[in-house]
């Protein structure tokens, strides 16, 4: 499956995305660094994917425009609402998935399903501030080996991101009441970044809201289990809160 | 230091059980099963009137010799009848079992308990490998992966779903919470580096069974250092030892039955066929197994199988020196013995409780 690198505009920002598949569409706000995984491969056999690159991220240039999360969330649905007329399902990772808390908050006839992979928005333990990029790289594995496989940010994309995350904390705790998708939260067992009572508010908050924990996985759930998370994930996207009823035969000979 | 009974719960006619594994259940006659349950059952309550801290169950499959292949089932009923002492599952054997399902027999029994349980986790023995058709060659990430999820299953208080390596659960919520708070104290058997680790970082317990005192130190201060790097120091309960145990009124009457024990020429504890037995320690080692190489070189015979030794064995002061040993070299705080051994009937299995807990667990209290 190749994605097709493409362009949007939303709140004065030039936004670059990456679309494959056909189908119900689903939104994708990702960590730099992690798009064409497996997981964007598999859902793009299902359904029409957009992968969007926030401003502030990755290679867009430095984003100071935006001044809150509800304000950068509300740029994203813009973008969104420029790739798509139907409502999708949006998957966000990580500071993504802050975003995309906020924007099923603001826009509920949007986004159909929510699923947050390792989100920060709650209890995150951050690095030291003295922490490199490489620093991070590596705290967001469950085993070191794992982390070798792939690459750290650049000192600069590092450093882009992290004034962006850290000037645009926002307290989203008390509205995430106020989400009334269906809403999976996916968190590795072994993450470092996040506390593990995390998943406790929002499986307490959310309404209809599933936890999900990938075992021997850290933040990077993509990076340690990569088929454990693409099956959770590709497994609630298609049936919602419904994805607790096992499909799979016992049956051995018939 | 504290004294545990294992409750082996034999049938009471094993002396006549040929030299296999698993034992035919031909050879179980069902009123001398129902007897010999009351009988193991009697004798938890000897333990307990003589001050034993702990009774212990463990999960053993296809033998009349400890036949509780559901542990959790016989430590409730014992636990009705003993209404004090500490109830160990020591332990369950989890790449066996659905976690889940421990969870929640554990968080049970820690019920009806009222909070005197104490939780074992351990692989099993080659051989168990075969019960319930489990690929030797996962049994250890199933072990590893079976305590994290039971932990969790433990303590979480809301519903969540576990995408494991091994197991998959989309909805996990364990009823009943355990009286003992965050979970009843845990015991990992183990001998393997990975699962002492485990142990250590995780602040449970160790046990170690049936081997030599200086086998057993290597292990508990390789356990011991590990916990210190995790920033805690394990305290008595978290060492235990299990060893088989002979005690006579004095050091030449148990000798002499340990004479009578030798001449009879008791077969190899777990005996299993050549082939099996390899086989097994070929998957588990993920080495490939030659099996006719095997069948063709087989010298010893077509029955293999390891005789396990008395590691207790004497009069009341000779025993106490020897779990002081233990105790001194390896920190062990709990003692737990099978006192059913071969040769011993069931007034004989009495009349040791009695000496045990007249004669060695005094001594036992003094360090």
């Amino acid at each position: 499956m190749v994605f097709q690198e493409r362009e949007v505009e939303a709140d004065g920002f030039k936004i670059r995305y990456w679309e494959a598949g056909q189908g119900q569409p689903v939104v994708m706000l990702d960590s730099t660094g992690w798009r064409g995984t497996i997981l964007h491969e598999a859902l793009a056999e299902k359904y029409r994917v957009f992968s969007l690159e926030l401003p502030g991220t990755g290679d867009s240039p430095v984003n100071m425009e935006s001044k809150s999360m509800e304000y950068l969330a509300a740029t994203a649905a813009k973008a969104a609402a420029g790739l798509t007329k139907e409502r999708y399902t949006l998957i966000g990772t990580s500071f993504g998935a802050n975003l995309a808390i906020w924007q099923a908050i603001q826009d509920p006839d949007l986004v159909e399903a929510l699923i947050l992979i390792s989100p920060t928005a709650i209890q995150p333990q951050n690095a030291p501030a003295s922490a490199t990029a490489e620093d991070v790289h590596k705290m967001a594995f469950a085993h070191g080996e794992n982390a070798g496989k792939h690459v750290a940010l650049s000192p600069e994309v590092f450093a882009k991101e992290s004034e962006l995350a850290g000037r645009l904390v926002s307290d989203v705790e008390s509205r995430l009441g106020d989400i009334h998708c269906p809403t999976l939260a996916v968190f590795g067992q072994e993450d470092r970044l996040v506390s593990q009572e995390a998943a406790r508010v929002y499986r307490e908050k959310i309404p209809n809201c599933n936890i999900a924990l990938v075992y021997d996985a850290g933040h990077c759930i993509i990076g340690d289990r990569p088929e454990a998370l693409l099956n959770t994930v590709i497994d609630y996207t298609e049936h919602w809160e419904t994805f607790i009823i096992g499909h799979q035969t016992g049956l051995i000979n018939p | 230091m504290k004294a545990s009974m294992f409750a082996a719960m034999g049938y009471s006619k094993r002396h006549t059980f040929p030299s296999t594994w698993p034992i035919s259940p031909v050879h179980a006659d069902p009123a001398t099963s129902v007897q010999s349950y009351r009988e193991g059952m009697d004798e938890c309550e000897l333990a307990e009137e003589m001050g034993f801290d702990w009774l212990s169950f463990s999960e053993h499959h296809y033998s009349g010799r400890i036949p509780t292949g559901t542990p959790a089932v016989m430590a409730s009923a014992v636990a009705e009848r003993c209404r004090k002492i500490t109830i160990a599952v020591l332990g369950h054997l989890l790449p066996l079992n659905n976690p889940v399902r421990v969870a929640e027999e554990l968080a049970l029994l820690d019920n009806l308990t009222n909070g005197r349980l104490v939780a074992g986790f351990l692989r099993g023995t080659p051989n168990e490998d075969q019960v319930y058709t489990m690929n030797p060659a996962e049994g250890r990430g199933r072990l590893l992966e079976g305590m994290d999820l039971i932990l969790k299953a433990l303590t979480e208080p809301h519903p969540f779903s576990w995408e494991g390596r091994y197991y998959q659960f989309r909805t996990v919520a364990v009823w009943p919470r355990p009286v003992q708070q965050p979970t009843p104290p845990v015991i990992v058997g183990t001998r393997s580096d990975d699962t002492i680790r485990y142990a250590a970082e995780h602040r449970l317990g160790l046990g170690v069974s049936f081997l030599p005192v200086e086998q057993t130190a290597a292990i508990t201060d390789k356990y011991r250092a590990w916990c210190e790097e995790a920033g805690w120091t394990p305290g008595p309960d978290n060492i235990v030892y299990r060893g088989s145990i002979y005690v006579a009124e004095t050091d030449g009457l148990a000798q002499e039955w340990f004479k009578g024990l030798q001449q009879s020429k008791p077969g190899p504890n777990i005996p299993m066929r050549r082939t099996v037995s390899e086989a097994i320690n070929a998957a588990r080692a993920g080495n490939v197994f030659d099996l006719r190489g095997v069948v063709a070189g087989s010298p010893e015979g077509d029955v293999v199988g390891n005789s396990l030794g008395i590691n207790f064995l004497g009069g009341p002061d000779t025993v106490a020196k020897q779990i002081k040993e233990f105790h001194d070299r390896c920190g062990v705080g709990v003692i737990d013995m099978p006192f059913q051994q071969n040769k011993v009937d069931h007034e004989a299995v009495l009349k040791e409780i009695e000496l045990f807990g007249r004669a060695v667990i005094p001594q036992l209290r003094e360090f």
